[in-house]
């Protein structure tokens, strides 16, 4: 049966990452494996133990935002901001056109407004100074789409999508299959976070998950993930809205596929993972044999390498060992509720220059995951549809396919 | 016996310690061939015995490879005091 969606193309993208503001920098990093993990800057001193992360570098937020809207919105939400002005502005729109009610904003968030809420306690009960009466617009995890959709004048629906690491996947997909269905034209997609707080790494620690030094997904003598901040957004519209304004689409998004393990709230189940593989192929009508790279969630850990290699296994039979494989985590670490965003552009990009970022840092093949990681350099591999996966903690999944825009 | 062998005795004679009171086991039942699954040690309770082990030892241990396929007492132990001693010299 012929396939009446509407299609989903990417028209504009944009992102704030460790490699520095812009989609060129994200990707530039990612393909030539320069990592932006260092030392770690923070606000005040914690108990974290671990003093490495992937940090937005110098980043000015007065450059992107008001001195009135400021007073409003957390780091998460001005990195967004950041990388709307630069997505909406490659889509070829501006803050100066309302895009009106047929343009949503949808953005994934794991933890929302959680430096402000650092700020605020460490302000009350250490300091004992005076509390900003704007605590609950800049911590509700809703803040940077409503900031978003007021600055562009989007009054369709706004809303966040919150699923821990597969947040952004879940609302880029969720977007897709809106405008699929014609409920929206357009809508203005992707994922921020910024949770770089002593606490906030502390309780990543307790969970056993950070790497102390490197983070080497895949690599034998892995011993964890490199919590990372960041936000990426990108204008999706369907085919028709992006022709009727001859806005030239970069890719298009061709499959959304989500699962849950219903299983165990930190371990994660391969089931549920080639489930959400299998579903976004599926849907894009494609047969795995057609994916040609996969940017893998691949966070560093032990567990999460181990099932997300085995759900590959599962998926991909025995092309799995050839397949172009790589986790650009070491790159712009793990930016939880951004994550999927920020690695489907590198997706886009890597699809575009049909060229395999690598996983940097690899050391040697781990026999539990037996996959080809693209180790350390990046490789030419032509690719003609791409997939990025997101496997969130609760055991929720969420895979998106793209191909070249047609 | 030299200095590293009783050092090492001694940090796994504390880590025996840690996994007897974090997880509420009879010290008799910790020997180095009993399974973790038949102690009914859960991945929740590593991560508790680590926590445990950092306050005592003021080491970060992750959850690396071996810590992660250590099936008995015997390679847990050793793995979790491999990152002590490494930490400590």
């Amino acid at each position: 049966m012929a396939d009446t969606r509407a299609r989903v193309v990417v028209t504009g993208m944009g992102a704030a990452t460790a490699a520095g503001i812009g989609v060129d920098a994200l990707w530039s990093a990612a393909r030539d494996g320069r990592t932006g993990v260092g030392e770690v800057k923070l606000s005040r001193n914690g108990p974290n133990r671990i003093k490495i992360a992937a940090q937005v570098p110098d980043f000015v937020p007065e450059q992107y935002i008001e001195p009135s809207r400021l007073l409003f919105c957390d780091r998460f939400a001005q990195l967004a901001i950041a990388a709307a002005d630069e997505a909406l502005k490659s889509a070829g729109l501006s803050r100066e056109e309302k895009l009106g009610a047929r343009t949503a904003v949808i953005l994934g968030t794991g933890v929302g407004g959680i430096t402000t809420v650092d700020d605020l306690l460490y302000g009350e009960y250490v300091q004992h100074t005076r509390t900003s009466p704007f605590i609950v617009p800049r911590t509700m995890s809703s803040s940077a789409v409503s900031q978003i959709s007021m600055l562009y004048g989007c009054t369709g629906p706004t809303f966040a999508v919150t699923s821990a690491c597969a947040s952004a996947s879940q609302a880029i997909g969720l977007a897709a299959t809106m405008i699929r269905s014609g409920a929206i034209d357009r809508a203005i997609v992707g994922g921020s976070e910024s949770s770089m707080t002593p606490m906030n790494i502390r309780v990543w620690e307790l969970l056993r998950v950070l790497a102390p030094g490197v983070c080497r997904p895949f690599s034998k003598n892995r011993d964890g993930m490199v919590m990372g901040e960041g936000a990426a957004i990108l204008v999706i519209e369907s085919e028709q809205s992006a022709a009727r304004r001859q806005a030239m689409p970069l890719a298009e998004i061709a499959g959304y596929g989500t699962t849950s393990d219903a299983f165990d709230i930190v371990r994660p189940d391969p089931a549920g993972a080639a489930g959400a593989m299998a579903e976004a192929i599926e849907d894009a009508g494609l047969l795995p044999d057609d994916i040609d790279y996969v940017n893998a969630h691949g966070t560093g850990t032990v567990a999460n390498d181990i099932a997300e290699a085995e759900a590959l296994r599962r998926v991909f039979g025995e092309r799995y060992s050839d397949l172009a494989v790589s986790s650009t985590k070491p790159i712009h670490g793990h930016t939880l509720g951004a994550a999927g965003a920020i690695e489907l552009v590198v997706t886009i990009m890597a699809m575009r220059a049909n060229t395999a970022p690598p996983t940097i840092n690899w050391l040697e093949a781990d026999p539990k995951c037996g996959l080809d990681p693209v180790a350390n350099v990046a490789r030419d591999v032509p690719i003609q549809a791409a997939m990025s996966n997101s496997f969130a903690f609760g055991g929720i999944n969420a895979c998106l396919v793209v191909v070249p825009p047609r | 016996m030299n200095v590293t062998d009783t050092r090492r005795r001694e940090v796994e004679k504390q880590i025996i310690d840690l996994i007897v009171s974090e997880v509420k086991i009879d010290p008799a039942r910790i020997t180095p061939d009993a399974t973790l699954e038949s102690l009914d040690v859960q991945s929740m309770d590593t991560v508790m015995i680590l926590m445990a082990i950092e306050e005592k030892f003021g080491v970060y241990v992750p959850v690396d490879g071996q810590i992660a396929e250590a099936k008995d007492v015997g390679s847990f132990i050793r793995s979790v005091s491999d990152h002590i001693l490494s930490a400590h010299g």
